[in-house]
């Protein structure tokens, strides 16, 4: 128990450094633009049109039952939050290395705070998301997607999603000191894990044997709950959301446990 | 205060090597005990104690381990061997502008610089003037760090770093930053500081200064302790073991 309070006590009084850190990213990363902030509503929306013509008007993709648009943009805006903020996370350590070595700062700061900025840019996106939704209302795609109840539900499966995403970032940047390859070897994993998530299609499509084997990718459980939501008007049932908050936990806990065990050796690997 | 006991610190200096695919093929055919150790120590059973309100100098040649003590102390490495027991708050100078973000302006490198220090927010509200006073830079508050000089950045760097009143306090040779005139104020600052009554730990290569300020003078030299005690005596002792 007193370990839970330190740690939460940890967290409270670097908070204020969390903070300037993800202040810093926003900073730097609309300064000189003249659009500046609005570029984090501008591109998900550029984005999503680029993608939306090119699925479902060149490749003609299609979703039996369900508004394909909505399908295609929850699915991106999603996998984006992840691959984003867990590639920028894997390198924070290194990039920080300077300060490392001169201050003592808890390093868990860095992948943590690069999740938490790219959670806000996901923040952002959910706005010309629900924009659609709400057009879908007067006839964008084919079919309508009801706003209910259960989205709600959908601050849960997100901060799922974050605490994966934080697991997966913690990890990574921990094994990326020790192996510079591992940034190489990720954006591969990563272009791969994009295939082999739904983001543009239904498992429908796969056999039947690759279908089960899907439910042991995490973010298509992530995404598939979301779209119960969203796009089938269903609450997913209790043992979902129990798969949910376990994977968020059970990655969160294993790289925070790998990070805290090795991290007082970063130093030598500088 | 500061309990050092027993700290040894070493490095590996073989790590670059051994991170190259041809490496990784000669480590395949050579046993584990043949390959080249290229170990360092660069602390070696270093022992001592600083007591509350004491003013320790730390000499010695380059490379003897001073800074790399001042980084244990502080927290920034893990001693291999041994432990480091600190009481109170420390505020490191060892490095000036940590952290400073090119990209940002003066006054948001204030709130970063300040928080990767350790400050509050709060804190950090209620000192800004002074901070900005101090450093004369009123009039590029708004202006990017990297259009600074090499002598602003030190300033406003100096400026956030002795804000505090820290309960120890660690130095490394920072006094001299900025023009003639800042020098001497900055100078006077760290005079302020040492002698309020707070824990130094301090390093110079300067012993005038190290005679002016310390009680207690300990002597390193590679990752060794030689001598420690009364200023004055080792400080003569180290002078002549040098300049033979």
């Amino acid at each position: 128990m007193t370990k839970v309070k330190g740690i939460f006590g940890n967290f409270k009084r670097y908070w204020f450094l969390m903070t300037q850190l993800i202040g810093r990213d926003f900073k730097v990363k609309y300064k000189r633009s003249v659009l500046g902030i609005l570029w984090s509503l501008l591109n998900p929306i550029l984005t999503m049109a680029v993608m939306a013509v090119v699925f479902s008007q060149m490749f003609k993709f299609k979703v039996e039952g369900v508004n394909y648009i909505v399908y295609l943009m929850t699915g991106i805006i999603m996998f984006n939050y992840f691959s984003t903020a867990s590639r920028d996370a894997m390198t924070s350590v290194v990039e920080n290395f300077s300060l490392i070595n001169k201050v003592y700062i808890p390093k868990y700061i860095f992948p943590v705070a690069k999740c938490l900025f790219v959670g806000i840019d996901f923040l952002l996106t959910l706005i010309p998301w629900v924009g659609i939704i709400l057009l879908s209302y007067v006839g964008l795609g084919e079919y309508t997607c009801h706003i209910n109840w259960y989205y709600l539900l959908l601050p849960y499966i997100f901060v799922c999603m974050l605490f994966f995403t934080v697991g997966m970032g913690l990890l990574l940047s921990c094994l990326s000191v020790f192996l510079r390859d591992i940034w190489h070897i990720y954006g591969i994993v990563l272009t791969l894990w994009n295939y082999l998530t739904p983001v543009f299609y239904s498992i429908e499509i796969l056999p039947t044997k690759l279908q089960v084997l899907m439910h042991f990718n995490p973010l298509y459980q992530f995404l598939e709950a979301a779209r119960t939501v969203v796009l089938y008007g269903q609450a997913p049932s209790l043992k979902t959301l129990g798969i949910l908050g376990f994977i968020g936990i059970g990655m969160l806990g294993i790289g925070a446990f790998v990070f805290r065990k090795k991290q007082d050796k970063f130093i030598y690997y500088i | 205060m500061i309990n050092i006991e027993n700290v040894s610190m070493k490095f590996n200096l073989g790590i670059e090597k051994d991170f190259s695919i041809k490496q990784a093929f000669v480590n395949l055919f050579t046993k584990k005990g043949k390959r080249k150790k290229e170990e360092f120590w660069a602390l070696k059973d270093v022992d001592f104690h600083i007591g509350r309100g004491e003013v320790v100098g730390l000499i010695g040649s380059n490379g003897a381990g001073k800074s790399t003590l001042l980084k244990v102390v502080s927290g920034v490495m893990k001693p291999t061997k041994g432990k480091v027991e600190v009481n109170g708050v420390i505020s490191p100078m060892i490095e000036l502008g940590a952290g400073f973000d090119g990209n940002l302006t003066a006054r948001e490198n204030i709130y970063l610089n300040g928080a990767i220090l350790g400050y509050s927010k709060k804190f950090l509200d209620s000192k800004f003037d002074e901070i900005v006073e101090f450093s004369e830079l009123k009039d590029f508050l708004e202006v990017p760090v990297k259009n600074f000089s090499s002598g602003m950045t030190a300033k406003l760097a100096f400026s956030i770093a002795t804000i505090v009143n820290p309960e120890i306090l660690i130095v490394d040779e920072i006094l001299s930053v900025g023009d003639i005139k800042f020098q001497e104020k900055s100078k006077n600052k760290m005079m302020e500081m040492i002698k309020g009554g707070t824990t130094v730990l301090y390093v110079s290569h300067s012993l005038q200064s190290i005679k002016d300020l310390c009680t207690k003078v300990v002597w390193l030299e590679h990752g060794k302790v030689i001598k420690m005690g009364d200023t004055k005596k080792i400080c003569d002792e180290y002078y002549k073991s040098q300049m033979n």
